[in-house]
């Protein structure tokens, strides 16, 4: 029972973090437009009213309330049409609806953290119904209130609604009384759909109100009264019961045979249960005629298809596939088959090894997340700062369908809002004067991007602001007694990353958003944790740009497989450019002994891998072995190593992290991949590795 | 072999000593690196692994003879006699012992399994003198001949 509870409450965070999520994403595309859509604004009072339902339902009262008034909001909104409101209204919308997700999303984490939720919410409570009274004039404002109570009001009593048929003065001897969802506006239109369906099925019938198409103000008529359907025979009316259900946002329907006065017959129909079905409910009901589905329900069925799964499952799939892999290619291998023919052997084993390969590609697949999600986050984040800090920036998104396992984002996500929030306090140039004295757009600009390169995802996340003093740096770092050598030997670089170290803050003021002592070292710990690298390069006056460099765990790669000695190395291929065989009277030699290689009238150094390695080498004449001309960034050079012994692709795996410690990837070993024999190959990073040979 | 069939062989042995309810007993795998008899709690052991093909990774200090693939996991392997300053050497018996140390997997490598202790935690002496990296941190006595040295996992892949 217990369990069934928690997997409920799962169930509802995960459903109501989402459409949060959602919620934000949609406000902040809804702000920049400076308008909501009725699209937009439906989609509001729709995942407010599922909240509101669910949390209903876990008796978490205050996110129910809350939900509840924001719907009621919304409402309104929906009723009277976002035209109604004048521009500061607008933007008081947007801030309150933002104000309020917030709230929600703090009454959501305090149930992930096992906190008691506030009972206390009548701040904000009173503040929507303030702004929901000022928008609506007093009088109106009580409409939506009325929703309050939800429950299903027994629609007009037969007796009430047989004078009302009467009223209508129609022949008729069949009426359906329709009532529709309350709340779910526009019922006059909802009603001329019905209307529109009916005439579908060649039914002969009535309808009243009659001008439900062109009059905006039947709405009210319907709500209090119903819908009325005239039907002539017995016959019809079953047929037009079908057609009813199907629609949606239909509350309850009622026969009413207002000749026959209470006799069995329409007495019977009227309060048989179909009377009362809730159509909201429309699969659920046996007593359904027709086994259509609603259309309400199969919109629903689709959202559906996505489906939350522990990450922990994911992992042990994941592993399993990877055992399956090795193990297909030691058995397609094996020794003992060696010289036989085995033609339907060899047929069966491809087969295999081709759905192996599928199955290792789908199980990578279901781990890779697109990173839009973290970075839409910063759109809010941006949004926030704008107003707080009162600067006008604009953010850019860039490759925010870069896929990266699922695990990372989850954990790069903070890191990456620490940045975006102190390129927005310091980055930016506090008025827009000092940027149009710089020769600047008065709007400042934030990019934010994502890119794959070989095993590495690099997101950056780059300002126009005023860019960083290397000057105050180190006269800050200085007094923090945080220096290690002379000032005057810190090269740029170094400055820089002095940024990194802990208990550094350049703003002299702690502000709200950044600033708090903690700082770039939080966000340099995070980075390493998921084995990435960060880096800072900033131009003063031209603003800054922090990179970071992330392995993708799971990623599948285009490697090249090379010896040295007994070791197996990894190439991205995306690195190589050529492999070159040379005589030794080729090499070169520059003014410090280093060998260097003329191709294509450029030179380009040679690094022995097994020199900078310390590996026991088979070759070591230059024409024996074979150079592998690389390519990372702006350097490029040669790899001198033993042999190439192919292409494969390779799934890249992190190093234990306990190696990561030795600093080894600073060296140029960033990850390892399992062979086809269960062996293990070493993955050079071939930026890392220059760098290293060069220092 | 498995720990688990390790420790089911020496079950039956613990069974029949049925130790007193109230004495704080901890099961040990006792394992041989050069000479001196130490000993792990089992709760960190995963597996025992012998004829493992170990890929020698670069520029990592010499006590690390490189990673090993456990199914698909990349577990490193730390060499015992290295690490605590000693000649490295391999018998036949030299097999890995595969520690989960904080949910990370490290393996070391020993000159040879013995069996599983069940060990009065109460009986345990500190060391009389500190080894220089701390690797051991306590001790007992086994018979009149023969010490095991308790090892310390948190401090055998401190890195500093």
């Amino acid at each position: 029972m217990d369990n069934g509870m928690d997997n409920m409450l799962d169930m509802y965070l995960f459903e109501t973090n989402s459409l949060l999520e959602q919620l934000d994403e949609l406000l902040i595309e809804a702000e920049k437009n400076e308008e909501f859509t009725t699209d937009d604004v439906n989609e509001i009072f729709r995942a407010m009213h599922t909240i509101k339902g669910s949390s209903a339902m876990m008796e978490f009262n205050s996110l129910m309330t809350i939900a509840h008034r924001i719907e009621d909001l919304f409402f309104f909104v929906r009723e009277n049409g976002i035209d109604s409101l004048n521009s500061t209204d607008k933007s008081e919308l947007f801030n309150l609806t933002f104000k309020s997700t917030d709230v929600l999303r703090g009454e959501v984490e305090k149930l992930e953290n096992n906190e008691p939720l506030t009972t206390n919410i009548d701040s904000i409570t009173s503040e929507i119904n303030s702004f929901l009274n000022k928008i609506s004039g007093t009088e109106e404002a009580e409409a939506p209130v009325q929703e309050e109570t939800p429950e299903v009001k027994a629609p007009g009593g037969s007796e009430s609604a047989q004078k009302l048929v009467e009223s209508l003065g129609s022949k008729c001897p069949f009426f359906l009384q329709i009532f529709f969802d309350e709340g779910c506006g526009m019922e006059n239109l909802r009603a001329f759909m019905l209307v529109n369906a009916l005439h579908g099925t060649e039914l002969e019938f009535e309808f009243y109100p009659e001008d439900v198409e062109s009059n905006g103000a039947t709405s009210e008529a319907i709500i209090d009264h119903g819908f009325f359907v005239g039907l002539h025979t017995e016959e019809d009316v079953t047929k037009a019961i079908a057609v009813v259900e199907e629609q949606g946002s239909i509350q309850t329907y009622e026969v009413i045979h207002p000749e026959v006065k209470k006799q069995e017959e329409p007495a019977k129909e009227a309060s048989a249960p179909k009377a009362t079905v809730p159509v909201a409910e429309p699969v659920k009901g046996s007593t359904q005629p027709a086994g259509k589905e609603a259309t309400g329900a199969q919109s629903q069925h689709a959202k559906q298809s996505l489906l939350s799964v522990n990450l922990s499952k994911l992992d042990a799939l994941q592993a399993i596939v990877g055992e399956i892999v090795i193990t297909e290619s030691m058995v397609a291998s094996s020794p003992e088959l060696q010289g036989l023919k085995l033609d339907t052997f060899l047929k069966n084993t491809r087969q295999l090894r081709k759905l192996t390969d599928d199955l290792q590609d789908i199980s990578m697949s279901l781990r890779m997340v697109s990173i839009s999600g973290t970075f839409q986050k910063m759109n809010r984040i941006v949004r926030d700062m704008k107003k707080a800090l009162n600067k006008d920036v604009r953010l850019t998104i860039i490759g925010e369908d870069t896929e990266i396992d699922k695990t990372i984002v989850d954990s790069i996500s903070d890191p990456i809002m620490h940045i975006v929030r102190n390129s927005m306090d310091h980055g930016i140039e506090t008025t827009k004067e000092e940027r149009i004295a710089a020769g600047k757009d008065p709007q400042g600009e934030l990019i934010l991007s994502a890119s794959h390169t070989g095993s590495e995802v690099i997101i950056s996340v780059s300002d126009d602001g005023q860019g960083m003093d290397t000057e105050k740096i180190l006269a800050k770092a200085a007094r923090n007694g945080l220096l290690t050598k002379p000032e005057s030997e810190y090269s740029k670089k170094e400055i820089l990353s002095l940024l990194m170290l802990p208990g550094f803050s350049t703003n002299e003021e702690v502000t709200e958003f950044s600033g708090r002592g903690v700082g770039m070292d939080v966000v340099k710990k995070n980075v390493e944790s998921v084995g990435g690298t960060i880096s800072i390069t900033s131009e003063l006056g031209q603003g800054s740009c922090t990179t970071l460099k992330i392995p993708l765990t799971m990623a599948i790669v285009d490697g090249m497989e090379i010896r040295v000695g007994k070791t197996i190395f990894t190439i991205p291929i995306s690195n190589i450019r050529q492999s070159i065989k040379i005589a030794r009277e080729n090499v070169l030699h520059d003014a410090k002994g280093n060998e260097i290689v003329k191709i294509m009238d450029e030179f380009y150094p040679i690094i022995r891998l097994h020199e900078f390695y310390n590996i026991e080498p088979e070759v070591t004449q230059i024409e024996d072995g074979i150079l592998i001309w690389v390519e990372a960034g702006d350097h490029s050079y040669c790899m001198f190593v033993d042999e190439l012994l192919g292409e494969r692709q390779i799934v890249v795996k992190p190093l234990p992290s306990y190696l990561n410690s030795f600093n080894i990837k600073d060296y140029g070993i960033s990850g390892c991949t399992i062979l086809g024999d269960g062996n293990i190959s070493i993955i050079l990073e071939v930026m890392n590795l220059y760098n290293a040979a060069n220092v | 072999m498995s720990t688990e069939q390790m420790q089911n062989t020496n079950l039956d042995d613990q069974d029949m000593m049925t130790p007193e309810a109230d004495i704080p007993m901890e099961r040990y795998l006792t394992f041989r690196s050069d000479g001196t008899t130490m000993g792990v709690s089992t709760d960190y052991v995963i597996e025992i692994l012998t004829d493992q093909m170990i890929t020698e990774i670069p520029m990592v200090p010499d006590f690390i003879k490189g990673i090993i693939n456990m199914r698909g996991q990349i577990v490193p392997i730390i060499d015992m006699r290295l690490k605590m300053g000693k000649f490295a050497d391999t018998t036949d018996a030299t097999c890995i012992i595969v520690l989960d140390i904080d949910s990370s997997c490290v393996g070391i490598q020993v000159d040879g399994v013995e069996q599983v202790l069940d060990i009065d935690k109460s009986q345990i002496s500190p060391i009389p003198v500190e080894d220089q990296q701390g690797l051991v941190d306590g001790m007992i006595s086994l018979s009149s001949q023969e010490v095991l040295l308790f090892l310390n996992c948190q401090e055998l892949i401190r890195t500093y």
